[in-house]
């Protein structure tokens, strides 16, 4: 089998997931989540041996093209979402998640995306590649989970200010303590992987740690929108729809260094 | 300067300066950066010189963001010291004499009441705290007795280590806009410069391509070495990503090129008469060769590696890499210009040769070399090694903060009729539900022990 075929594979399992989980949403029965959990798990396995076969076939890291990417940031998604449903136990996001999962995929299948493994210029072929785009993108990935659970948050909390309650029987306030729990792991990860390691791999392959280079703007802007959803929150208070908003904003912000700079904007760091 | 400390302790303040510094830092990605004016005129007319004088053309470095990160630091720093010394007195010289209706106010409590006596359900306290990795602290008071407990104290100082962090960042790079320097030397192999503002040379020993199996480039290496009176003291190949380090300089093979102004040119002659000659020459510039026996000779006069006609239709080169080579060349018969033009690498057949009498040969530049250079950028930048340590601490600080929560409990302990009365009470500044289950489980084996 070769990754091609894997990926499509997980694709596959993925989608059999989200129906699960849709199917669940609507019918309230709690073991058709947990098949969809475990079906996306073992998505994730075909998927993680699809990217280690990749690896093997391309003799480096599996993150050097937009198709290579999408597809690492799938399986950062994918994971975690595991994680955070094996600890939170809040299946009802999982239906959202997986149709943002199933979206990037689709969007790394597309025939736009150039597939086939090309050899690295030299400017990429360190080992801060590994440390600084996968840890960048896993600290996405929780961003993105924060995206989904505040947009479920401003849909519970307008539905309880009707005196109603969301369909799904999440209560707006859990929605907000799990934004801020995907928030304060992808924080930290984001500020290691995305500045930290960017900085050093910067200084050891131009000979400097900062260059106002617009990507490195756009992770500092992503970086300050997070800063700001933290202080507003922690120092004074502030929680609920405001919360919510900033952590949408910072993953548009997010996003924005992701595909924006690459393709809108002028950028040194454009390799992919 | 009461007042000015006021403004600056103000977190609305910080969040109103992160808000204006992102947006700055928006507006300086969406205009192109330190560019030349003419070039802002063609894209924004009138708005051109606008732009620069509000310094949005080299925005990063324009005095009013810089302003702008100086209140942010000034901000951060004022901010930290005053929340910095309550939480030093609650370290370290914690207010011990709580009122039991403060306990009680916690969102974390329990009261109850024990038939042993004070000094052994203290005791027992104590040994269940110790066994939970708390550290205690007590105090005797009118037949009170208190009882402080905590543990991951350092949790507290999380967002002050974090932010210490964020400052020595910015000290670090002050110092490298300050005292840093970068600049290039092209060096060809053999050649030693002298490196800018160091006690040492640097000589290029090799340089060196390495190509995929399909011609992409797959990395340059140069072998250098530091020099000192003829002395070599460092040598090492470096390549993309691995430099060398000397005395706080450090090397990056960063570019490479060739010296087009002294090339050797092949230049293939063949008559149209005689379709066997054939002649292959080897030319430098300025040298006369012969091309056959009746004492016709060539010259080359210019070499360009990227020929292109320029605006005012002058000849120049578009850019340094060999796109269009072309040579222009001068034939010689004794002391008479027999003909002269140019002549491409890439267009044989388009040879623009002018000749003032009838020539029998025609002329292909068939192949072209130059020695190659390689470009080292050389860079001192003592702030660097100081913004790590910075990273160092924000990375420190913020995994405090977030996963090293401190934990209190706060006991008090009365004699009332006989019994011991306890009143208790917690607080955990992140993982309440896990706090709670400790608490609980806490309380309960004292109220169920003997």
């Amino acid at each position: 089998m070769n990754e091609a075929t894997l990926f499509l594979i997980a694709f596959i399992l993925y989608f059999v997931s989200a129906l699960f989980y849709f199917f669940f949403r609507f019918g309230k029965k709690e073991s058709l989540a947990k098949t969809g959990y475990g079906i996306a798990a073992v998505g994730l396995l075909i998927h993680t041996v699809a990217l280690i076969l990749r690896i093997i076939e391309s003799g480096h890291a599996p993150f050097t093209n937009m198709y290579e990417s999408l597809s690492f940031l799938a399986w950062s998604s994918v994971l975690a979402y595991i994680i955070i449903e094996g600890v939170y136990k809040i299946r009802k996001i999982g239906p959202y998640i997986m149709l943002i999962v199933i979206a990037v995929m689709a969007l790394a299948s597309s025939p736009l995306m150039p597939k086939e493994a090309s050899p690295l210029v030299p400017a990429l072929q360190s080992y801060w590649l590994w440390l600084h785009v996968s840890v960048t993108l896993i600290g996405e990935a929780f961003f993105a989970i924060a995206l989904v659970t505040s947009l479920m948050y401003l849909a519970a909390d307008s539905r309880e200010k009707k005196g109603g309650t969301l369909k799904s029987g999440l209560t707006a306030e859990k929605l907000d303590s799990i934004s801020y729990k995907c928030i304060a792991i992808g924080f930290p990860l984001f500020t290691l992987g995305g500045l930290i390691f960017g900085m050093i791999w910067a200084f050891k392959s131009w000979g400097t740690y900062w260059s106002w280079d617009p990507k490195e703007v756009w992770s500092l802007i992503t970086w300050f929108v997070f800063a700001l959803y933290l202080h507003t929150r922690l120092v004074m208070g502030w929680k609920g729809r405001r919360s919510a908003f900033i952590a949408i904003i910072g993953f548009l912000a997010a996003l924005f260094t992701f595909f924006g700079v690459n393709y809108l904007l002028a950028s040194l760091h454009s390799y992919v | 300067m009461k007042s000015l400390w006021k403004f600056f302790q103000s977190i609305k303040l910080a969040i109103f300066l992160i808000i204006i510094i992102t947006a700055a830092s928006i507006l300086g990605t969406l205009i192109p950066q330190q560019r030349p004016l003419a070039e802002y005129v063609s894209h924004y007319g009138q708005l051109a010189q606008l732009f620069s004088k509000l310094q949005f053309t080299n925005l990063y470095h324009s005095w009013w963001y810089i302003a702008l990160l100086f209140l942010l630091t000034v901000n951060i720093t004022i901010c930290s010291l005053s929340r910095l010394s309550p939480k030093l007195r609650k370290a370290f010289h914690p207010h011990l004499a709580f009122e039991s209706k403060t306990l009680l106010a916690l969102k974390v409590n329990n009261k109850f009441y024990k038939k042993t006596g004070m000094a052994s359900t203290l005791e027992e306290l104590k040994k269940e705290l110790v066994s939970k990795h708390y550290r205690i602290q007590e105090e005797d008071k009118e037949n009170k007795k208190y009882l402080y407990a905590r543990k991951k104290i350092l949790g507290w100082f999380g967002p002050d280590i974090l932010h210490l962090g964020l400052l020595i960042i910015l000290l670090g790079g002050i110092i490298s806009g300050l005292i840093g320097f970068r600049t290039t030397l092209n060096l060809m192999e053999g050649q030693s410069l002298q490196v800018p503002n160091a006690d040492f040379m640097l000589k290029l020993d090799k340089f060196q391509t390495d190509y995929y199996p399909d011609g992409a480039v797959k990395d340059w290496k140069s072998t250098l070495s530091i020099l000192d009176n003829g002395q070599t003291l460092a040598s090492k190949t470096i390549e993309v990503n691995h430099p060398l380090s000397h005395k706080g300089f450090i090397f990056y093979q960063s570019s490479y090129g060739w010296n087009w102004e002294n090339p050797t040119l092949e230049i293939l002659a063949k008559s149209r008469k005689d379709p066997s000659f054939s002649k292959k020459l080897d030319v430098k510039i300025n040298e006369k060769v012969s091309l056959n026996h009746d004492g016709t000779e060539i010259s080359v006069l210019t070499f360009i590696p990227d020929f292109i006609i320029g605006e005012n239709n002058e000849i120049t080169t578009r850019s340094l890499e060999p796109n269009n080579p072309a040579a222009f060349i001068e034939g010689w018969k004794g002391e008479e210009k027999i003909f002269s033009g140019w002549i491409f690498a890439r267009y044989p057949d388009f040879a623009k040769i002018h000749a003032s009498k009838e020539t029998d040969f025609t002329l292909v530049l068939s192949d072209y070399k130059a020695a190659q250079y390689s470009g080292i950028q050389v860079a001192k930048d003592p702030g660097a090694s100081i913004v790590w340590v910075g990273c160092g601490l924000l990375m420190f600080g913020l995994m405090l903060a977030f996963y090293w929560p401190t934990r209190e409990v706060k006991v008090l302990l009365e004699e009332s009729s006989g019994k011991t009365e306890i009143t208790a009470g917690g607080i955990a500044s992140k993982g309440k539900d896990a706090f709670q289950s400790e608490f609980e489980k806490i309380m309960a084996s004292i109220r169920s022990s003997k």
